[in-house]
């Protein structure tokens, strides 16, 4: 509520304002009146200043009626919204000639002169939606022997992940770091404890668990790690053979 | 308690498959639910010749026979399913060694009972792997087993050399495996292969009484006497490969450590001052049992809330403990082989309870529950896919370390759709006895034990040989019949064989 109008007179707080708080309109009130309006002398302000003053909405009624506020339901809201848009009739009446050249056209020139930020990325002015590119990401794909996908964007991120996974510097200097070891899973033979009847299922249904297990892995690898670092600074395992007593 | 003949008891019990036998209702007054138990031939008889000499006239008094355990817990309040009797069940105190019960957690009249954790809370078995074979291992068995009982304090009275004060117990009771991470005691990957990640969160040590802590104190990192043991081990043979690799054991020959070992007299103190608090609170909530024993409270009573909380804080005793055995080891291991632990890739593959009651949740006639699931010398199996375990063994099933007795073999099994259907994803825990411990003493002698395992090429060091006769293997049930029924049940599926070459024990 108020937002653009807040913003225009460059109040403080303008997120999460709340008119029908109490303390938060009365404190909009005697700002607008200091900082924009300035009706009443400084010293005569007083009234209006004392936000917990049980006279305040009499104070306050008696100021909008000398403001002439057309506004005497008492609505709160309204009042305000009338008061606000007085402030701002003021702000333009003191500086005419500084807002009345903003006009539509003045502020698309002023736009258009900031300078532009021209890529010198070329990857950046690629149509990747033009069949030229869709052709090179399957080329590429039959070249690093992954399935492309119907949607040639999906083929990209994977050909992405298997260059930067198995294809960096260190990768191929050390090629045992990035292989997995250890055996296959005997994924045709296991039975993973439901059937459904369909083969294709069935195997879509096996290799999603087996991409969670993955995903499960590197998430306890990442716990022990930081398990690990903690032990860094905390672990100093000690034994004292003095202690020691071997029973009967 | 009921009297009848054998021949009466009998008709109350069918086998309904080769491997099972349902107890039905009558066989114990009040029962809510059906029982089961899972045992093969052999298992079978030991099982009803327990009952056979409580049905003999005069034998009143001592434990009850495993059956009349299992039963006399389905009759307790708010019991969910069934009553389950495990392959290795032997007759406890209240209810049988073996035996899981689940409780419904919306049922307000549902109870939670320290006889059905144990006195031994969060008993459990810790496998760590190396990359050593037999071949390195074996030239240097003896100083190996030596140097893992120098660091290792074992026996009755035993005190650890980690340097603990009362305010460091108090973290470690509160933080379980945290805190051993926190001071550098284990790796961040030990805490990842973790049964609860190594830390009850409900624990809460202010529940714990004054005797509880001063007798926890000097014993953490202590292995403890009776069953408890630290082996080294070779795999031995290898069912699953895929899930064996998933472990990190490749081949036959393999040398792993394994550590079996509880909260020590902590957790005794925790359930002793349960059951007094809770006698209390039958009396109040007019809570009726078939057996003293099977003391009990409401699950959302002050006593059931104090219990589960202080059962918690001594569930992280325990994990603290097994930690703190772990480091002793690797030490040991990497002095002797001038390694560093990590160059030895000594792993956790994972770490078991078999002593806990735990707030889980699982499907009644098709409906999704939240149930206190009490597992007493019975080991959480959940099958591939379950979100509580570790992302290594997502598609392989939880490991379930299943710990022999002195001098036999241990198993890797791997948990299974079908557990968690029939068991509340439960299965056995050991060998579980067969004589008591008096029995052992009186019919076996300690130097023919000791011989015995020498002559099978095993190292032992031992705090009291004396008392090695009651943890000998003719005490126990046989280990593998154990196993093989869980394996044909389904409730689990073994993966890994292993045998000792040298044992630490109290």
């Amino acid at each position: 509520m108020f937002k653009s109008k807040l913003t225009a007179l460059e109040y403080h707080t303008i997120e999460g304002f709340n008119p029908e708080d109490d303390k938060q309109f009365r404190a909009l009130v005697i700002w607008l009146e200091e900082q924009k309006i300035r009706h009443y002398k400084v010293e005569d302000r007083d009234p209006l200043r004392d936000l917990e003053s049980d006279k305040w909405p009499i104070v306050f009624n008696s100021y909008c009626a000398q403001l002439s506020c057309p506004i005497t339901s008492g609505k709160k809201a309204e009042r305000l919204e009338w008061l606000l848009s007085h402030a701002i009739r003021l702000e333009y009446s003191d500086n005419i000639d500084k807002f009345s050249t903003q006009t539509s056209t003045e502020v698309l020139k002023n736009r258009q002169n900031t300078p532009k930020v021209v890529s010198s990325n070329p990857l950046d002015n690629l149509d990747f939606e033009s069949e030229d590119f869709k052709k090179g990401v399957n080329s590429l794909a039959k070249l690093l022997q992954i399935t492309p996908h119907p949607d040639h964007l999906i083929t990209l991120r994977a050909i992405s992940k298997l260059i930067s996974q198995r294809l960096t510097a260190e990768a191929i200097k050390d090629v045992d770091s990035v292989v997995p070891k250890g055996k296959a899973y005997p994924f045709d033979t296991v039975d993973d404890g439901f059937e459904k009847g369909n083969k294709a299922v069935n195997s879509a249904s096996k290799i999603l668990r087996l991409l969670y297990l993955h995903d499960l892995r590197s998430l306890q690898t990442k716990i022990n790690e930081s398990i690990v670092a903690v032990q860094n600074l905390t672990a100093n395992p000690k034994t004292d053979t003095s202690l020691g007593k071997v029973g009967r | 308690m009921v009297v009848r003949q054998y021949n009466e008891e009998m008709s109350y019990l069918e086998k309904t498959s080769a491997f099972s036998w349902k107890i039905k209702k009558g066989f114990q007054p009040n029962m809510n639910v059906e029982g089961v138990f899972y045992v093969n031939q052999h298992l079978e008889k030991l099982m009803l010749d327990e009952l056979r000499n409580a049905c003999r006239p005069g034998m009143i008094g001592g434990f009850l026979p495993g059956v009349k355990q299992i039963a006399n817990v389905a009759a307790l309040p708010g019991i969910v399913g069934r009553s389950v009797g495990l392959p290795d069940v032997h007759s406890g105190y209240g209810f049988a060694i073996g035996n899981m019960a689940a409780f419904d957690m919306s049922d307000p009249t549902s109870v939670v009972s320290p006889g059905g954790v144990g006195f031994d809370i969060n008993c459990g078995v810790r496998l760590l792997r190396t990359n050593l074979t037999e071949k390195d291992v074996l030239p240097v068995k003896e100083q190996l087993a030596q140097s893992m009982f120098d660091h290792i304090p074992v026996g009755v009275g035993s005190k650890g050399i980690i340097p603990m004060n009362a305010r460091d117990l108090e973290e470690a009771l509160e933080m379980g495996m945290d805190w051993s991470l926190r001071e550098g005691y284990v790796w961040a990957e030990d805490k990842e292969h973790c049964e609860e990640y190594g830390r009850m969160l409900n624990a809460d040590p202010s529940k714990v009484s004054m005797r509880a802590k001063k007798r926890g104190l000097p014993q953490l990192g202590t292995l403890g006497a009776g069953n408890h043991y630290a082996e080294i081990q070779v795999v031995d043979e290898i069912y699953d490969k895929w899930a064996a690799s998933k472990m990190g054991i490749e081949s036959k020959g393999q040398i792993c450590v394994m550590i079996h070992s509880g909260s020590r007299g902590f957790g005794h103190q925790v359930a002793t001052d349960a059951l007094v608090e809770m006698e209390k609170a039958m009396k109040r909530d007019k809570i009726e049992t078939n057996d003293r024993q099977l003391a009990c409270a409401r699950i959302n009573s002050v006593e059931g809330q104090n219990y589960l909380k202080s059962m918690a804080a001594a569930a992280n005793f325990a994990w603290v403990n097994r930690s703190s055995m772990t480091f002793l080891s690797r030490q040991a291991f990497a002095k002797q082989f001038n390694m560093t632990p990590d160059d030895l890739d000594m792993h956790v593959i994972y770490d078991v309870s078999h002593n806990i009651a735990k707030v889980e949740e699982h499907m009644v006639d098709g409906k999704l529950k939240t149930l206190l699931v009490h597992r007493k010398g019975s080991t959480r199996a959940f099958p591939p896919h379950h979100p509580l375990i570790p992302v290594d063994y997502q598609l392989t099933g939880q490991p379930v370390l299943i710990g022999g007795t002195m001098g036999t073999c241990s198993y890797v099994l791997t948990g299974t759709e079908t557990g968690m259907k029939e068991t509340f994803g439960s299965t056995c825990h050991g060998a579980g006895r067969a004589l008591s411990r008096a029995k052992s003493r009186r019919n076996l002698d300690y130097t023919q034990v000791l011989q015995k395992l020498e002559s099978q090429g095993i190292s032992i060091r031992v705090a009291s040989p004396k008392l090695v006769m009651e943890e000998a293997p003719e005490s126990y049930k046989n280990v593998t019949d154990v196993v093989d029924t869980c394996d044909a049940v389904g409730i689990s599926k073994k993966a890994i064989k292993l045998r000792p070459i040298a044992v630490i024990k109290g």
